[in-house]
């Protein structure tokens, strides 16, 4: 399973505009929306906010990964999004949140929604993939450093 | 050429998928073998619980997921056992099954020795999350560690093709 494969150039967001943390869950989920995949967005969304509710998706060293699985979609989607300047995501180590994927999953793609955020984790520990990706500027951009992390 | 105490190269052939990819790959790689060489078949498929405790532990998972997760792979390896022994029987093998949890490559080093499979078929498996992670490599570990052939099914072309003119 390649993440540059799963992850569509329209799906991209850079840089996010929004600065709360809901309006940046949503911000996401529109970029979602472009695939195509997403069945029904408030259903969506309010699975975003429930999976939220249990406990903040920011991680450590400025990574967020809100996620749901719902049949609100279709198959895998994931969108990404980079915010430069960080945003205050209620992170795990108290710190801003810079790059977000937000992932998606209907109910029927447990194996493979557990595979790709285990692979968003694995890419993140590369020191290298961290900081090409926050310095990155625009889609092409981006899918080209996922690649470059993958090989 | 040399034999088996059985007297075949391959007499049981053993095939391992934890939900990657490749799944179907790898059962029809083990049937198509299995016709040719009249080789037992058994299919195992392992519940990554590591993979959901690594994720646990890296606050991507709550608790409650890691445990609704680990129920719905289960009911997954349960339907996709179903759906490889269908299709076996579609080709007139029978396929043993079993559905465990774990660590993948230990569950699978333990089955070959149990069941004395001579041939193990494998999809891609993931690493895990971390290099500090005891199933990073869990491709390389079973290679490694494990006291028969391995065959690692990728998707080729052909194999559809192949398959479907088994009789």
């Amino acid at each position: 399973m390649k993440l540059s494969n799963l992850i569509k150039r329209e799906a991209i967001v850079v840089p996010i505009q929004n600065t709360e943390k809901q309006l940046v869950i949503e911000e996401l989920l529109e970029a979602a929306a472009a695939t195509g995949q997403v069945i029904d967005r408030a259903k969506a969304l309010q699975a975003l906010l429930d999976r939220e509710s249990l406990g903040s998706t920011g991680l450590e060293k400025g990574l967020a990964i809100p996620h749901a699985r719902t049949n609100a979609v279709d198959g895998l989607v994931i969108s990404l999004g980079v915010a430069p300047d960080g945003i205050d995501f209620q992170a795990a180590d108290g710190g801003l949140s810079y790059l977000f994927f937000l992932l998606l999953a209907s109910d029927a793609l447990t194996s493979t929604y557990v595979q790709a955020l285990a692979l968003i984790a694995r890419l993140y520990q590369q020191d290298d993939f961290r900081r090409e990706m926050l310095n990155a500027t625009t889609p092409q951009e981006i899918i080209a450093i996922i690649r470059k992390a993958e090989e | 050429m040399p034999k088996t105490q059985s007297g075949r190269l391959i007499s049981k052939i053993l095939l391992l998928t934890d939900g990657s990819e490749g799944c179907i790959s790898v059962a029809k790689y083990g049937i198509i073998l299995s016709k040719i060489t009249g080789a037992d078949l058994k299919a195992i498929y392992v519940v990554n619980t590591e993979l959901l405790k690594q994720l646990e532990r890296a606050r991507i998972f709550v608790k409650i997921e890691e445990v609704d997760y680990e129920s719905d792979l289960e009911d997954d390896g349960q339907d996709y056992l179903q759906d490889i022994t269908e299709l076996a029987a579609s080709k007139g093998i029978h396929l043993e099954t079993e559905l465990l949890k774990g660590i993948v490559h230990k569950i699978a080093i333990q089955k070959i020795e149990e069941w004395e499979a001579d041939l193990l078929i494998i999809g891609e498996l993931e690493p895990g999350l971390s290099r500090q992670d005891i199933s990073h490599d869990e491709l390389g570990l079973l290679l490694r560690k494990a006291r028969c052939s391995v065959l690692v099914a990728k998707e080729q072309r052909g194999l559809d093709e192949l398959f479907e003119t088994l009789t």
